[in-house]
């Protein structure tokens, strides 16, 4: 899905657990989530830490977004 | 570490007002097993029904399937940390029961439990077809949680099992077996001129239902370590799992598992079989890089000329598997890697959900997505109400006759990444 999006000209971030997968199938931005079985929060956490957590998420894809970049990139952080 | 394990091939199973073997067959006092493995306050009902070779029977939806075994000589007990004390065990004397397995069945815990047929073209796909199954039926108390049925009837299965094991303490084997492995560097020094082989055992760990326990541990919380093969012969890892019934490893494949089995077949022959390193397959990215580093180093650290890996389950494990593989590889190990395909019903699709040049030696055990049309049998044990919902199955699975179409996904056994299957694939 990611490549075929990208394929009509809109740029996409791919938001996920297993990063290397993601390069595989030739994602272009990636953004590392949680775990496999809740990639955009954390059960652990209590809800304002989670809030902040998927902030940061948020915040990091928006980044990547408008960022240029020169074949595949992860953005950590 | 020295292992004797005497065999006793039993040929029937039959209900009896004594447990005991006599002549090759298998009596159960059912009233007494019954007695013994159930009290779990979480269970309300717990039956026992006998499944043999070639008969018109369905066992479903099956979660475990387990060998009964008996610890006769040396440390320890069967199911070390989760029946028995934590001892290490896998030295002295073991007897098991051929032939026969325990298969815990039931209500449906999660949806993806598992099918055996016993007889027709679904029985060719699972080894469990072949053996004589005392199924434990377990109905939970309404309103139990899904995990708590899970550990409830995962300790049944155990204690049945660990209850026909009892019978084979005093009998004279078969056959007995004696599996070696010495420390290491007294095997180096044994067989200067033989490659070092090592196994790198995969365990799933995913969590949610998907989990395998070693010694009692959650296998999710280890970092990977090194077993004597032996010690997974007397129970050490255990299975805990309701993934994908197709290539799960249940507890029976743990107790009997090929690749250890040929590995020591070779041992002091073609190759050096020094050991078997355990590691998980978590949903934390930076636990599966962990792991996979250091199974890596392990390898590096014996010296090993070249491992066998193989996965459980699939998707986001296939990158576990690759992870071990290329790791390994960059220590200059030479690999092999064990793993099956979910690469659609016509077999057109990527096989596995990642990949890497250096995976340049795989066996497959088939492709999960494969359908068959599994025909109605006489008589089910359990239910076949939730053929629909089980990894594998599919709106309209059962059909009104009773017949059922699914994947082979569905089927116990039938991909199983150990090789403990009839399934294999050939490159042309």
């Amino acid at each position: 899905m990611v490549k075929e999006i990208e394929r009509a000209g809109i740029p996409v971030v791919h938001i996920c657990t297993v990063v290397p997968i993601s390069l595989t199938v030739g994602a272009n931005r990636i953004v590392p989530a949680i775990a496999i079985p809740h990639p955009l929060g954390n059960p652990a956490l209590d809800a304002s830490e989670e809030k902040s957590l998927r902030r940061k998420i948020v915040m990091n894809s928006l980044k990547a977004l408008t960022t240029e970049v020169e074949g595949q990139t992860v953005f950590e952080e | 570490m020295r292992l004797e394990l005497g065999n006793i091939y039993i040929n029937d199973v039959k209900l009896s007002d004594t447990t005991k073997v006599e002549n090759g067959v298998l009596y159960v006092n059912k009233e007494e097993m019954l007695k013994e493995i159930g009290g779990d306050e979480h269970i309300k009902s717990i039956d026992l029904e006998l499944a043999h070779p070639g008969e018109e029977v369905r066992i479903t939806p099956v979660k475990d399937v387990i060998e009964p075994r008996v610890k006769v000589e040396g440390p320890g007990g069967i199911f070390p940390g989760v029946l028995s004390k934590v001892d290490t065990v896998g030295s002295g004397r073991t007897h098991a029961l051929k032939n026969v397995a325990v298969v815990t069945a039931g209500k449906i815990v999660g949806f993806q439990e598992g099918i055996i047929d016993m007889t027709g073209p679904g029985a060719d796909y699972t080894p469990f077809s072949k053996t004589h199954n005392v199924v434990v039926l377990i109905e939970p108390v309404e309103g139990l949680k899904q995990h708590e049925h899970e550990a409830a009837l995962r300790m049944i299965g155990f204690k049945a099992a660990a209850y026909l094991g009892k019978v084979a303490k005093d009998l004279t084997p078969d056959e007995v077996k004696v599996y070696e492995t010495e420390p290491l560097f007294e095997s180096v020094k044994k067989y200067p001129d033989l490659p070092k082989v090592g196994y790198v055992y995969m365990l799933q760990t995913q969590g949610l239902l998907h989990d395998t326990y070693v010694y009692g541990v959650d296998a999710k919380k280890i970092v990977p370590t090194i077993l004597y093969p032996t010690e997974i012969m007397d129970g050490a890892i255990v299975s805990g799992n309701c993934v994908s019934a197709c290539d799960k490893n249940p507890t029976y494949v743990h107790l009997n598992n090929g690749i250890i089995e040929d590995l020591f077949e070779k041992h002091g022959k073609e190759i050096n079989f020094v050991g078997v390193i355990i590691t998980n397959e978590n949903v934390y990215l930076a636990d599966k890089e962990r792991s996979s580093n250091w199974t890596a180093k392990l390898c590096k650290y014996l010296s090993l000329d070249g491992v066998i890996v193989s996965q459980e389950g699939f998707g986001n494990p296939d990158t576990d598997l690759i992870m071990n593989c290329k790791k390994i590889e960059n220590e200059g190990v030479k690999t092999v890697i064990v793993t099956d395909e979910y690469a659609g019903r016509d077999g057109a699709s990527q096989s596995l959900a990642d990949a890497d040049p250096k995976a340049d030696a795989v066996v497959t055990n088939g492709n999960a997505n494969e359908t068959i049309v599994l025909p109605p049998m006489k008589r089910v044990i359990g239910t076949t109400e939730f053929v629909d919902v089980i990894a594998g199955g599919f709106d309209g699975s059962l059909r009104p006759d009773g017949s059922i179409e699914v994947e082979i996904q569905a089927i116990t056994g039938a991909t199983n990444e150990t090789g403990y299957v009839t399934l294999s694939s050939k490159g042309y």
